[in-house]
C-alpha cells in the first residue's frame, strides 16, 4: 500500500514544557531533512542539533532532529524526530511550517495505525501502545509493557492447553467410537472446566483494574447540603480547591480534580447538594446528579453525622451499591446522633472530619480496598486486560458455563462440544487464530486411535 | 468409437481407484466424452485396506457423494454383508453408517456400473507421461505407445506413484501387494513444476477364516435395521439395480439382508514382548521407511511404543466376503518381517492356529502436496490437469471418492468455460476436505473427522441431500424425477418446521415437546404419512433449533468474507505491510477468497486487515 501523506504531531502533551517531540511519518521525510537542516544524507538514527528556519526564512528555534529510515522506523515509514523547545507557541509555528511544507495533520493513533499497517505490531501490540502512551502512573505502565511483551498472552494460552485437552477427549469419544478409548479413571471435565471458567472470569475482572489504571477512577462526592463534603474534598486533595463555607449550596456547579491513592488516580467530582425537593430549579439540578453518580466508578456518600440522617430520594439511594459506595460519617470532631450512626448499615463506613483532617488517610485506605489490588502474576507483572479482552473473556466464561450444564444434564456431547469450541472461539479473538490441528495433536498423543 | 483416433476426449481420467470412478461417472453423466485408463481392468474400485466403507465422517462423506449423483453409496450398500449405525446413542450430526462390503463383489459391480455407462469408455493402459502444450496438459502417452488425447486430464494414481512396499527389510516396487508401481509419471509432473512428497500407510495381515477359534472371541452382529448410504426415498429403483437387472424394478433380496459377523479379540502380554524384541526389524523403525505415516492409524509397532502403558489393544476380524474364507485383522497393521508377523498371530487369542494368507505390508508412495491446487482441484501450474485421491495426500475410500467427484464435475466445467463447482465448508464434509487440503495441505495421510468441521452440527448426514440438491441438479448430477421429489421433501420440511412451532399438542407447541425430548405421540395424519427422511429431518431440526440458528448466524458472517473474491494469481510480496511470513504463504496457497486467505496458518487478522483495506480501496489487482 502506498500511504501517499506525510502527517505530523507533537507527539508530548499539550502546554508548558522542557521539551516538545514534533514527529513525522511519511515519504516527504528524506526532503525536509534536506530542505530544512540542509543535511542530503543524513545517518538514520543519528541525532543532530541545527537550527529550524521557517520556509519563509524566519528562525523559530534550535531543534534536536533525528532521521529513520524505511521500514526500520517506528511506523514503518521514514519518520523524522524534532525535539524542541516546549513553548507552545514555537511547537505551534514549527508545526504550521512542516504543513506548508507539505505534511498534513495526522489523526489520533495515526503513528501507530500505520505502524500495524505496515506490520511493525500485530493488533493487541497497537492495543499497548495506546495503553502505554495514556499511562499515568507506574503500575499502570507496568501492566501496558507487560502486555506488549505477552504476559497477558502467556496466561490466555495456558488456558487454550487446557481448555484443547478437554475438547480433544470430547472429540475422541465422538470421532472414534469403535475404539478402546478408557472410561473411567479420567477426571470428570465439569470440574477441570469450572476451574477454567474461574480462571477466565478472575482475568477478565481485571478488565475494571484495567480502566482504572488507565483512564482513573471516576468518583463522585454526594450529600446533603452543608455535609462538608467539599471540605472532604479539599483534605483529599491537600489544598483549597472548592470554595467552603457554611452556607449551604455554595458549590453550584461541579468541581473536578484528581489525587492519588496509589496505583489509581482517583477524579473526583463534588456535586451541588442532593436531597428532597419541590423546587423545579433543584430538581433539574438534581437529576444532574443523578446522571453523574451512574457514570460513577465509586460514591463517597457523605453524611453530617452530628445531625438527624439527611432524606435522600430513592432515585439517588437505589444507586448505591455494596461494591461501589463508602459512607462517610463526617464531622467526627462533634458529636454523633445516633440516628445518623445506624443509618444505611450495610454499607461500608469511615468516620472522618473534614475540618481537622482526622480519618482521612483511612478513607484513602478503605478506597483502595473498594477498588481491589490489581493481579499480580508470579513474575511480579500485572494483569490487567483492555475492554475488548473483556468482553471476549466474558463470552469465553459464559459458553464453560453452558458446557458444565449440558454434562450435567447428559446432553449429547456435540452440543458440548460446539460450547467448548465457541469458547475456544472467544480465547482466540485475543491470542489468535488456534489451528484445529492443535486438538488433534493433543488427541492422538492421549488416545491410542488404530481402527 | 475407436480409441486410437485422434479426435480429444472430454475428460481423461488416469486410474480407476475410488477417487477415479466417481471422476469418470460423474463426467460422463454430465454429458461429457470420457475415457477412464486403469494399469489392470481387473481391480477397479479395489479396496485395498480394511472391507468397510463410512464410518464416522467417512460415512458422511458418501452420503454426499450419494446427493451429487455419485456410485460409491449404492455400491456399498447392494454388496454390503454387515450394516452398523456409529454413535447411535449420541445426537444426529454425529451419528454416521458404516458398511461392510464384499470386496470382490464391490469390485464387480462397479465395473459393471462403468460398462454400462454412456458416454463413458474403460480402457486398460498405464500412463507413463504426461502430454503439455505451454503451461497447459493436453493428452497421456501410455505403456501401448499410444497417446491419447483430452481436454482435461483427472489424475487419480493413489499410492501407485513410485510405490514401495516394505515387509521387514524386504522391499517390493507396487502400488498394492501383487500390483505394479507407476515410475516413470512422477518425472512429468516434477517437469511441470510440481512438487512432489512421501506418504506412507499400511495394511493389517489377512488370515484364514476357518482357521479362527471363534470360541474364545466376541461377536459383533450388524444392526437389524440397516442405515443405508443411497437415498432411495428420492432415487429411482433402477438407480440402485440398473447393473444386476437392467430395466427391471425388484432384486429377489434386500440391502441389509442376511448379515455376517465382525469378531473382537485383543492383543497380549506376549503379543507386547514379541513386538518389543523384534522392534529393530520393523520397517518402520529401523528408517527404511522415508514417509510420514498417519497418527490415526498408526501400525502396532507404534501403538506398543507410544502407549507402553496399555496392557492390551483391541482387534476386530472382519470377514472379506461372502464368497471368500479371508478375513482381515483391523488394528495389527505393520511393517515386521513375514516370520514375526506369524509369531505374533500365535499370541492373539482365537488366532493361535490361524493361518496367514497375506502379511501385512507397509507402502510408501509420492503425492504431490495439495497446496499446490486450487479449490477446484485444478493445478496452480498446469492449466487442465486436476488431481483427486490418495495422491494429494488423503487416506480413504471415501475421501479418494469425495475428491474424485468434484474433480470428474469441475473437470467438465473447465472444458466448457463454466465456474467451478466449489463446495463450502458449511454445507459438505467434501467441501471442508478439500478446503482443508488446499488451504492448509497436509503432512500425514489426511483423514476426515467430525471434528474437522467447525460446523459439525449442520452437516447431519441425512441432510446430505437436502444441502447438496441445488448444486447436483445445476451441474445435471441428478435427474429431474430426483430433484421433483427432493424439492418436495425440502418444502414439506420446511413447511411441518414452521407449523409445529405454532400447532398444539399436550403442554404447549409440537416444537417444544421436542424440545423437551418428550415421546409426542399424537402427531398430525399429514405428518405421520410423510416418509421417515422428512419427519427425522423435522423433528433434528425443532429439537437443535438453538444450536442450528446460531450456526446459521454464523455462517452468513463468514459468508461475506467469502464472497470477497481476491486475484489469482497474485504477487503478494509487492504489498507493503504484509508480514514476510505471510505473504510468502499467500503466494503458495493464491487463495480465491477472502474467507480462503483467512483459513490459512501463518496469516493473522492484521494481514486479513491490510488485504481488505487495499481491496477497499481498489489497489489489489
Amino acid at each position: 500500500m502506498e500511504i501517499q501523506d506525510t502527517f505530523v504531531a507533537l507527539s508530548t502533551p499539550h502546554g508548558e514544557s522542557a521539551l516538545g517531540v514534533i514527529r513525522c511519518s511519511g515519504p516527504l521525510c528524506p526532503n525536509l531533512v534536506k530542505d530544512i537542516f540542509g543535511n542530503k544524507s543524513p545517518t538514520p538514527r543519528r541525532t543532530y542539533v541545527s537550527d529550524y528556519h521557517s520556509e519563509t526564512g524566519e528562525f523559530l528555534d534550535n531543534v534536536v532532529y533525528t532521521f529513520y529510515e524505511n521500514e526500520k522506523s517506528y511506523t514503518g515509514d521514514s519518520m523524522l524526530e524534532l525535539s524542541c523547545h516546549g513553548n507552545p507557541f514555537i511547537l505551534q509555528h514549527i508545526l504550521e511550517d512542516l504543513v506548508t511544507r507539505g505534511c498534513r495533520h495526522a489523526q489520533p493513533g495515526e503513528f501507530t495505525q500505520s505502524a500495524f499497517l505496515n506490520g511493525k505490531m500485530d493488533l493487541s501490540q497497537a492495543e499497548a501502545v495506546i495503553d502505554l502512551i495514556k499511562a499515568r502512573t507506574d503500575l499502570s505502565f507496568k501492566a501496558a509493557s507487560n502486555q506488549l511483551q505477552g504476559s497477558l498472552s502467556r496466561r490466555i494460552n495456558g488456558i487454550v492447553e487446557n481448555l484443547l485437552q478437554i475438547i480433544a477427549e470430547i472429540e475422541a469419544y465422538i470421532d472414534f467410537p469403535e475404539e478402546d478409548l478408557p472410561t473411567d479413571g479420567e477426571s470428570s471435565p465439569i470440574s477441570r472446566l469450572k476451574n477454567l471458567s474461574d480462571e477466565i472470569s478472575e482475568l477478565s475482572e481485571t478488565a475494571r483494574t484495567g480502566i482504572f489504571l488507565r483512564e482513573g477512577v471516576k468518583t463522585i462526592i454526594i450529600g446533603a447540603p452543608n455535609a462538608g463534603k467539599s471540605s472532604l474534598l479539599n483534605q483529599l486533595l491537600g489544598e483549597s480547591r472548592a470554595i467552603v463555607s457554611n452556607q449551604p449550596g455554595t458549590t453550584r456547579d461541579y468541581i473536578e480534580a484528581s489525587f492519588y491513592v496509589d496505583p489509581y488516580r482517583i477524579n473526583i467530582l463534588d456535586t451541588a447538594g442532593v436531597h428532597s425537593t419541590e423546587n423545579e430549579i433543584e430538581k433539574a439540578g438534581i437529576a444532574k446528579t443523578l446522571e453523574q453518580i451512574e457514570l460513577s466508578d465509586l460514591i463517597l456518600l457523605t453524611i453530617d453525622a452530628s445531625e438527624s440522617p439527611p432524606l435522600f430520594p430513592d432515585s439517588v439511594l437505589s444507586l448505591l451499591k455494596l461494591d461501589n459506595t463508602i459512607l462517610v460519617h463526617n464531622k467526627s470532631d462533634l458529636e454523633f446522633c445516633p440516628k445518623s450512626k445506624a443509618y444505611l448499615p450495610e454499607f461500608q463506613r469511615i468516620e472522618i472530619s473534614a475540618l481537622t483532617g482526622a480519618g482521612i488517610s483511612d478513607l484513602k485506605v478503605k478506597i483502595k480496598d473498594l477498588l481491589g489490588n490489581p493481579i499480580v502474576s508470579e513474575q511480579g507483572d500485572v494483569v490487567a486486560v483492555s475492554a475488548r479482552h473483556h468482553t471476549a473473556l466474558l463470552e469465553g466464561s459464559k459458553e464453560l458455563m453452558s458446557s458444565i450444564d449440558l454434562l450435567n444434564l447428559d446432553e449429547p456431547a456435540e452440543l458440548v462440544a460446539s460450547h467448548l469450541r465457541d469458547a475456544m472461539g472467544s480465547l482466540e479473538r485475543i491470542v489468535g487464530r488456534i489451528d484445529n490441528e492443535r486438538m488433534l495433536d493433543k488427541l492422538f498423543s492421549s488416545f491410542c486411535i488404530g481402527k | 468409437m475407436r480409441i486410437s483416433n485422434k479426435e480429444p476426449f472430454d475428460v481423461i481420467v488416469c486410474g480407476a481407484g475410488h477417487a477415479g470412478v466417481e471422476a469418470s461417472l460423474a463426467a460422463a453423466r454430465m454429458g461429457a466424452r470420457t475415457l477412464l485408463l486403469s494399469g489392470n481392468i481387473d481391480t477397479i474400485g479395489a479396496m485395498s485396506c480394511n472391507p468397510a466403507i463410512g464410518g464416522q465422517a467417512k460415512g458422511h462423506i458418501v452420503r454426499e457423494i450419494d446427493a451429487l449423483g455419485g456410485e460409491m453409496g449404492i455400491n456399498a450398500d447392494t454388496t454390503g454383508i454387515q450394516f452398523r449405525l456409529l454413535n447411535a446413542s449420541k445426537g444426529a450430526a454425529v451419528q454416521a453408517p458404516r458398511v461392510q462390503s464384499d470386496k470382490k463383489a464391490y469390485q464387480f459391480r462397479l465395473k459393471h456400473t462403468i460398462e454400462h455407462q454412456k458416454n463413458l469408455t474403460l480402457f486398460q493402459a498405464t500412463v507413463t507421461e504426461l502430454i503439455f502444450k505451454g503451461n497447459m496438459v493436453v493428452g497421456c502417452k501410455t505403456n501401448l505407445d499410444l497417446d491419447l488425447f483430452g481436454h482435461s486430464i483427472v489424475v487419480t494414481t493413489g499410492t501407485f506413484l513410485r510405490g514401495l512396499m516394505h515387509v521387514g527389510k524386504k522391499k517390493n516396487k507396487g502400488g498394492r501387494m501383487g500390483d505394479f508401481s507407476a515410475e516413470s509419471l512422477s518425472n512429468s509432473f516434477t517437469e511441470a513444476g510440481i512438487q512432489l512428497e512421501r506418504l506412507k500407510t499400511g495394511t493389517p495381515p489377512r488370515i484364514l477364516g476357518r482357521s479362527i477359534d471363534y470360541s474364545s472371541l466376541e461377536e459383533q452382529p450388524g444392526d437389524e435395521n440397516p442405515t443405508l448410504f443411497g437415498f432411495y426415498d428420492t432415487r429411482s429403483e433402477t438407480d440402485m439395480f440398473h447393473v444386476e437387472h437392467p430395466g427391471e424394478r425388484k432384486l429377489g433380496w434386500e440391502p441389509g439382508k442376511n448379515q455376517v459377523s465382525c469378531w473382537i479379540t485383543y492383543t497380549s502380554e506376549d503379543t507386547h514382548n514379541i513386538i518389543r524384541e523384534n522392534l529393530h526389524l520393523s520397517a518402520m523403525y529401523s528408517g527404511a521407511i522415508e514417509g510420514i505415516g498417519p497418527r490415526y492409524c498408526p501400525s502396532i509397532e507404534d501403538k506398543i511404543v507410544r502407549f507402553c502403558d496399555k496392557d492390551r489393544h483391541r482387534l476386530f476380524l472382519e470377514p472379506e466376503g461372502r464368497n471368500t474364507n479371508e478375513y482381515y485383522i483391523n488394528g495389527l497393521s505393520t511393517s515386521l518381517p513375514f516370520n514375526v508377523q506369524e509369531d505374533i498371530l500365535e499370541t492373539i487369542p482365537g488366532l493361535e492356529h490361524a493361518q496367514l494368507m497375506r502379511p501385512a505390508y507397509a507402502v510408501e508412495y509420492d503425492f504431490a502436496p495439495p497446496t499446490q491446487l486450487y479449490p477446484s482441484l485444478e493445478s496452480k501450474f498446469v492449466e487442465n490437469l486436476f488431481f483427486a485421491g490418495q495422491i494429494n495426500g488423503t487416506s480413504g475410500y471415501e475421501e479418494a471418492a469425495g475428491q474424485g467427484i468434484m474433480a470428474g464435475i469441475n473437470a467438465v466445467k473447465k472444458g466448457r468455460g463454466e465456474e467451478p463447482l466449489i463446495l463450502q465448508r458449511h454445507e459438505s464434509y467434501i467441501g471442508v476436505l478439500i478446503d482443508d487440503l488446499v488451504t492448509k495441505g497436509t503432512s500425514e495421510p489426511y483423514r476426515m473427522f467430525t471434528s474437522r468441521a467447525e460446523h459439525r452440527l449442520l452437516l447431519n448426514h441425512s441432510s446430505a441431500e437436502l444441502r447438496l440438491s441445488e448444486h447436483a441438479i445445476n451441474s445435471c448430477l441428478i435427474d429431474a424425477s430426483r430433484w421433483s421429489k427432493i424439492s418436495y421433501k425440502i418444502s414439506s420440511i420446511a413447511k411441518w418446521e414452521k407449523n409445529f412451532e405454532v400447532l398444539k399438542t399436550k403442554g404447549g407447541t409440537f416444537a417444544e415437546a421436542i424440545r423437551r425430548d418428550e415421546k409426542v405421540i399424537d402427531y398430525p395424519n399429514g405428518f405421520k404419512s410423510e416418509t421417515a427422511e422428512i419427519q427425522n429431518e423435522v423433528i433434528y431440526r425443532l429439537k437443535y433449533k438453538g444450536y442450528l440458528s446460531r450456526e446459521l448466524k454464523l455462517v452468513q458472517r463468514m459468508a461475506s468474507v467469502d464472497r470477497i473474491k481476491l486475484p489469482t494469481p497474485f504477487e503478494y510480496s509487492k504489498v507493503r505491510g504484509l508480514r514476510k511470513e505471510s505473504a510468502v504463504k499467500l503466494n503458495s496457497i493464491q487463495p480465491i477468497n477472502l474467507g480462503q486467505a483467512k483459513r490459512i496458518s501463518g496469516v493473522n487478522p492484521s494481514d486479513i486487515s491490510i488485504l481488505m483495506v487495499l481491496l477497499e480501496a481498489g489497489k489489489l489487482r
